[in-house]
């Protein structure tokens, strides 16, 4: 492919030109023409590489989704699996109407949104804890991301022997005299999964926090410290403005990472999950691997996805990654 | 979205691993002269479950197995292994949608249902049980899982591994009690004589992912309840017998208080543990690879296998239209995928792992005992530990041969999972078991509706 056949699809490559359609090689409008001149040159085959990956582990698996769940595919029609019984949204139905995925919907959606609400003020605080120097601070920043760097399956083991009924953590409550009841199953079990998801995932929200307090420019601070203003005054009113971006693209992260999280409650609760923790995921994954039912998890994973899209186009719009309008500010 | 996908990712694969089908080689399928098999040049491949307590010595027996197959057919074989039971219902997926994988697949007993209704495997002709070594070489209760019927059957036992009940003999001892009872009455009162101090009468692991489904249907077998009929397609979870099951098996730590509280958070191997450590006297539902673990405990040379009753709770002798259900068949089918293209040279192999020698062997190095009649009279021979595990086997029986006993399973299970909460706070009530069993049942009875 040669440069000059790239410069042809002009109409993709100039999002929002209303000037750029009708120009056969010739002069539109002048903000137009500025841009076809930048244009030009774009390599764009270097999507190529990228693109193919995407189409081949993204885009055929959801089509492949997409298909299956709106067959009566299981067991029993594995083999030829195009010629499952085609039963259109008879799936979705099913996953509505008598199978826990609504409950499991809510659990995930509340689970997820507690967890990330709790993990933004320690993140934070973390964050600016460390932010000056003293003796030992990168020693401290490092344990902060050992929650974070261990492996889920690690955490959910480590949790598990912990939260054992007569384990370390009950002996512990038992002799302040505090006996709380089971962990891992129940309704405390709900909290135990926003308790050890919070552990594990708190450094992220530092993490980004940290790279925020980067951005602020020292002369900012000069002007705090001339102008008298008190550490509350100056974090709310001039570093907190700063971490606006950070902090809301952490929450939106935070959440989808949490609504996805698959492994801690499966290694934390086993399988089948007691019902206060029956989460979106561990549900999809009985459906799928211990009922067999592949088109009705079809379904839900579907549904999922429509889940998280909700605030990751939210996301999209906030940061206006999908417009390309962020080059013009 | 990880996990959301695999699934479709896993078939987006198999569709891709279709079109590149036409790549592979078409080996032509190697042709019988007399009674031995050539397989010159060619390669078996087996998908066999990675054994997590001998992984060194798998590896020497696979190595072992291609050489000796090589001497006798001129064919290697080269193994494949997977770690749990989703591992190779993936593989399976893939191979079956793309027709290319494995030839051979070692699979659970329980998990033979479930192969067979995809219909991927080779159903084993009279000509096909010749190439085998013969129907009657294997111990007739090992077959009572390989298909519906004998005329439908596509699972080869490979090995064996009966559940039983391992006990303490210095407990039992010291309190007088010269064998374990042969009724689940009987061992409750004997567990209740063991309770003493800091000791239980019985280890049972409450949170186990698979035991407790193995109690129940045990018990309800007992009773004569089957949980499904395949034939008429009814599922009878929400019945007297199965609720009596439950009851006691709740009752021996709610209210005869003869299992440790911290039970209901147990898996299996802390069961196990808990019985090496000396603090329970009984510790049902174990196979023969516990041994492993209970030589290298204090409990070594101190402890005895026995069969686990078979009189139901409730009972003196076994009623009428009970079935003396030890344990479940339990251990490794094989079966041989209908996609292979050296199905002859498969069979070869599977007669060779099952010929009475072989057999031996496997059961000296990995503990889990012959399918082969002759080999399994042997190590009975030899082994007075095994006995009772020996014995058990041939006490087994099939669970339902139906593609719905995964889901019916797991139906059953969860029933004890959603009672813990219960359990922990004193009791399950009848009003709310008797719920939880109407779950299962409706779960069970979609099940089967959908069974085909």
């Amino acid at each position: 492919m040669t440069e000059t056949t790239l410069a042809a699809p002009r109409g993709a490559a100039a999002p929002g030109g209303p000037g750029a359609q009708d120009a056969p090689s010739g002069r539109p409008g002048r903000p137009a023409r500025r841009r076809r001149l930048d244009t030009r040159n774009r390599p764009l085959w270097m999507l190529l590489p990228g693109g193919i990956l995407m189409v081949v582990i993204i885009l055929v698996p959801l089509v492949v989704a997409v298909v299956m769940s709106t067959l009566d595919l299981d067991q029993y029609t594995l083999q030829s699996w195009l010629q499952a019984p085609f039963i259109a949204l008879g799936n979705y139905v099913e996953a509505v109407t008598s199978s826990p995925l609504l409950r499991s919907i809510g659990i995930s959606v509340s689970f997820a949104a507690i967890a990330s609400v709790i993990t933004l003020p320690v993140g934070v605080a973390a964050a600016l804890a460390t932010q000056n120097r003293f003796r030992g601070r990168a020693l401290v920043r490092s344990l902060f991301l050992i929650p974070y760097v261990l492996p889920a399956f690690v955490v959910g083991t480590l949790w598990r022997t912990m939260l054992q009924p007569g384990g370390v953590v009950d002996g512990m409550l038992g002799g302040l005299g505090v006996h709380p009841g089971l962990w891992l199953n129940g309704p405390l079990s709900y909290w135990t999964l926003i308790i050890v998801q919070i552990w594990t995932s708190w450094p992220f929200f530092y993490l980004l926090v940290v790279a925020g307090l980067q951005s602020v420019d020292p002369e900012v601070h000069e002007a705090c410290a001339i102008d008298g203003a008190t550490w509350w005054i100056k974090l709310r009113y001039v570093i907190l403005p700063y971490l606006r971006g950070p902090i809301l693209l952490a929450l939106i992260i935070a959440f989808l990472h949490n609504i996805n999280a698959f492994t801690l409650p499966f290694v934390l609760f086993g399988i089948p999950a007691p019902q206060d923790v029956d989460v979106l995921p561990v549900l999809t994954y009985t459906t799928s691997f211990q009922s067999f039912r592949f088109g009705l998890s079809a379904a839900m994973a579907i549904c999922s996805l429509v889940l998280i899209a909700i605030p990751l186009f939210v996301y999209l719009r906030a940061v206006k990654l999908d417009s390309g309008e962020e080059e013009q500010r | 979205m990880r996990s959301r996908l695999a699934l479709g990712a896993v078939a987006g694969l198999a569709a891709l691993g279709l079109a590149l089908t036409g790549c592979s080689g078409a080996g032509s399928s190697s042709t019988t002269s007399g009674g031995a098999v050539d397989g010159k040049g060619k390669t078996l491949d087996v998908m066999i479950a990675a054994n997590a307590l001998y992984p060194t010595q798998q590896q020497k027996w696979f190595q072992d197995v291609s050489a000796q197959f090589q001497k006798k057919t001129g064919a290697t074989v080269k193994f494949e292994t997977f770690a749990s039971a989703n591992d190779e219902l993936t593989k399976i997926q893939t191979s079956v949608l793309s027709g290319q994988g494995p030839d051979i697949y070692d699979l659970g007993t329980t998990f033979t249902p479930t192969a067979y209704s995809t219909g991927a495997f080779v159903k084993l002709t009279d000509d096909d049980w010749k190439k085998l070594g013969g129907r009657d070489r294997f111990v007739p209760a090992t077959l009572g899982i390989s298909g519906p019927d004998q005329k439908d059957e596509v699972g080869i036992p490979f090995l064996s591994r009966p559940f039983v009940m391992a006990y303490n003999k210095d407990l039992l001892a010291a309190a007088g009690i010269d064998k374990p009872a042969t009724t689940w009455d009987g061992l409750l009162a004997q567990a209740k004589k063991l309770t003493t101090g800091g000791v239980h009468g019985m280890a049972i692991a409450y949170a186990d992912g698979y035991d407790p489904w193995k109690f129940i249907w045990t018990m309800a077998m007992q009773q004569g309840n089957t949980i499904l009929d395949a034939k008429s397609k009814k599922a009878t979870i929400d019945d007297a017998a199965v609720k009596k099951a439950y009851q006691t098996y709740f009752g021996w730590l709610t209210s005869d208080k003869v299992v440790d509280p911290a039970a209901i958070g147990w898996k299996n191997a802390q069961a196990v543990a808990a019985f090496a450590q000396g603090k329970a006297a009984f510790l049902p539902m174990v196979s023969s690879s516990s041994q492993v673990s209970l030589d290298a405990s204090p409990m070594a040379g101190k402890y005895a296998y026995a069969v686990m009753p078979t009189v139901p709770p409730g009972a003196t002798k076994l009623p009428s239209d009970g079935k003396a259900a030890a344990t479940i068949i339990s251990g490794d089918n094989m079966v041989v995928a209908k996609y292979s293209k050296n199905q002859d040279l498969a069979f070869a192999l599977i007669n060779m792992l099952t010929s009475e020698d072989n057999q031996v062997a496997y059961t000296k190095t990995f503990g889990d005992l012959p399918t082969n009649a002759a080999a399994a009279k042997k190590i009975e021979e030899g082994n007075q530990l095994l006995t009772p595990i020996l014995d058990a086997g041939t006490k087994a029986y099939g669970t339902p041969f139906t593609g719905a006993w995964g889901d019916t399973q797991l139906a059953l299970v969860n029933v004890v999972v959603q009672s813990i909460p219960g359990l922990s706070s004193g009791g399950v009530s009848a009003s709310d078991l008797q719920a939880k069993l109407k779950t299962a049942q409706d779960a069970a009875q979609a099940a089967l509706n959908k069974s085909k």
